[in-house]
């Protein structure tokens, strides 16, 4: 009897390891088309552009020695002079030339097109998301959840054969097919839109880290009351910085702020777990968009909001975007 | 060692308490510290968090700095941030950032004499903290001041209270009613002027050696000379 059990016991096991490595095996290595990630890279890239565009037009406010926050500054902020030192380094400290700040800024804004047109995207990605990253640790203190999200999106896609569709390395590849057929590195530099790992893995690492974002943004609102007492929504529509459409008509309405705090509470620290299954993922991202939308329209954040919401796509199977069933 | 600095440092910024971090999660967080302080994912994520609270503004004065006294001086003012000033939107908003992170890292003058004989580590940590208010608040002038030239700028960190639904309700009140705006703590900055009582410096070779807090008392005492 205690044989039969210990054997029962130890195929359970047996299979509930093999099994698990399995899925492990799935989730992480299994080939996945790129299209998701083109239009995650057109919408990242746009929006980086914009920042960059936004930006150019104050650059002298934010960035050299007359700054908001001085090069100095900015240095300190980071060195250990006000505590412990952190490794958010920046050359943008060190340049006070207007000149070279100028034509450093026209450099990244060319950059950052080219990567949200697809342009040898192998290289203009990585190329984007290490000047974000520079303007990043510059501009301490002027940052807000855009620049988080806009970044980590950069960073993935760079990992991943995002450009192989829906751009110019597209077009190239079409037009010089033979070449890069035959030549090993065009045929990298200009990959074809087929299922690869890599765009699995990119695909999954933005997919958790998304998941973290929200797990800990739940978490950090389960800390307060107003979360609890359902009149955390009414205090943000009230908030008149913030404020883009004047919601304070609500207040006259407490059950349904109260709903729409509570929602935004238990959405937001179950996302982590509700966006995985298929029943339960489409309810999640319509919160989402309407969570985000909602933040976009009515609080004066309308490229953070829209930029979740782009962030949210990653949930999206790329089979519902292949032209005709035989893409498959 | 990614999915470690992704999922660490919120959680590190979770466990963060009155007398430090977590052990167990400070010594997670060590080996992806710097990389994930490189790579800008050493967040917390709170957003309007733990509770949706008060904005803050700066409000700058610039005033002719021929004229000896401010009260016959003319002036402009200006509220950073402002949507007449700041467009589009992305603009004013990094200004809102600007003015919260002024706020976010305000830390009264001192320390007190009594904590630099009790604890000289904290009064070291109070003086650092203090110094980095300065220094950016010190910064902040010296920008205004490049964009009026000869004028003399002062400013002042202000808190934008929320009213809650109920007393909307009662008393029904524009959001931007001056009542509802508060000065906040230290009095308002003019640059060549100089507010700071620090207290004296105790021999400095006691101090943690980590913490490079010699610099910073000389800062704190020549804090006229902005940099």
């Amino acid at each position: 009897m205690i044989q039969v059990l210990s054997a029962a016991v130890k195929k359970g096991t047996t299979d509930w390891l093999r099994d698990s490595v399995a899925a492990w095996d799935r989730f992480w290595f299994s080939p996945r088309y790129p299209q998701v990630l083109g239009i995650l890279r057109i919408a990242t890239g746009l929006m980086l552009l914009y920042c960059h565009c936004v930006l150019a037009s104050e650059l002298f406010r934010f960035l050299g020695d007359h700054a908001w926050i001085n090069n100095a500054t900015a240095v300190q902020l980071h060195d250990g002079s006000f505590g412990v030192a952190d490794a958010g380094w920046s050359y943008l400290w060190y340049i006070e030339s207007p000149t070279v700040l100028v034509a450093h800024h026209v450099v990244t804004i060319l950059i950052t097109a080219a990567f949200a047109a697809g342009m040898v995207t192998r290289l203009t990605a990585p190329a984007a998301w290490f000047l974000q990253l520079m303007y990043l640790h510059r501009l301490t203190g002027a940052l807000f959840g855009l620049d988080q999200i806009v970044t980590y999106l950069t960073m993935y896609l760079m990992l991943t054969p995002a450009g192989s569709c829906y751009s110019v390395d597209a077009w190239l590849r079409r037009t010089f097919a033979d070449k890069c057929s035959s030549r090993r590195k065009l045929a990298w530099l200009f990959p074809e839109a087929t299922p690869s790992v890599a765009a699995n893995v990119g695909t999954r690492l933005f997919q958790i880290h998304l998941c973290v974002i929200y797990l800990f943004g739940g978490l950090s609102k389960a800390r307060g009351e107003l979360w609890w007492d359902g009149t955390a929504t009414w205090f943000a529509v009230a908030n008149y910085e913030y404020q883009s459409l004047d919601m304070t008509w609500i207040g006259e309405y407490p059950r349904i702020f109260s709903s729409l705090t509570h929602v935004t509470l238990f959405w937001e620290i179950s996302y982590a777990a509700l966006i995985w299954p298929r029943l339960t993922r489409p309810i999640v991202l319509l919160i989402a968009l309407a969570v985000h939308g909602g933040i976009a329209i009515c609080m004066g954040m309308v490229t953070f909001g829209t930029m979740m919401i782009i962030a949210n796509l990653v949930f999206i199977e790329p089979h519902w975007l292949l032209a005709s069933p035989s893409d498959e | 060692m990614h999915l470690t600095a992704v999922f660490v440092p919120p959680l590190a910024f979770q466990t963060r308490g009155p007398i430090g971090s977590s052990p167990s999660i400070e010594t997670l967080i060590a080996p992806v510290r710097r990389y994930s302080q490189f790579l800008y994912i050493d967040r917390g994520y709170a957003f309007f968090a733990p509770d949706p609270g008060p904005s803050h503004l700066i409000q700058a004065a610039m005033d002719d700095g021929e004229n000896s006294s401010v009260a016959d001086a003319p002036m402009t003012e200006r509220m950073i941030p402002d949507l007449k000033d700041q467009w589009p939107r992305l603009s004013y908003h990094r200004h809102f950032m600007l003015a919260e992170f002024l706020n976010e890292i305000y830390h009264p003058q001192g320390p007190p004499s009594s904590l630099v004989e009790q604890n000289l580590e904290e009064a070291s940590r109070w003086q650092q903290s203090r110094a980095r208010y300065v220094a950016v608040r010190n910064s902040i002038i010296k920008h205004l001041e490049h964009e009026n030239p000869g004028k003399r700028v002062r400013i002042r960190r202000l808190e934008h209270r929320l009213p809650s639904f109920v007393e909307m309700i009662n008393h029904p009140i524009e959001l931007d009613d001056p009542q509802l705006y508060r000065i906040l703590a230290d009095p308002a900055f003019a640059s060549g002027e100089n507010t700071e009582d620090v207290a004296p410096l105790p021999n400095p070779n006691l101090l943690p050696k980590e913490r490079n807090s010699i610099q910073l008392f000389e800062d704190d005492r020549s804090e006229e000379s902005l940099q």
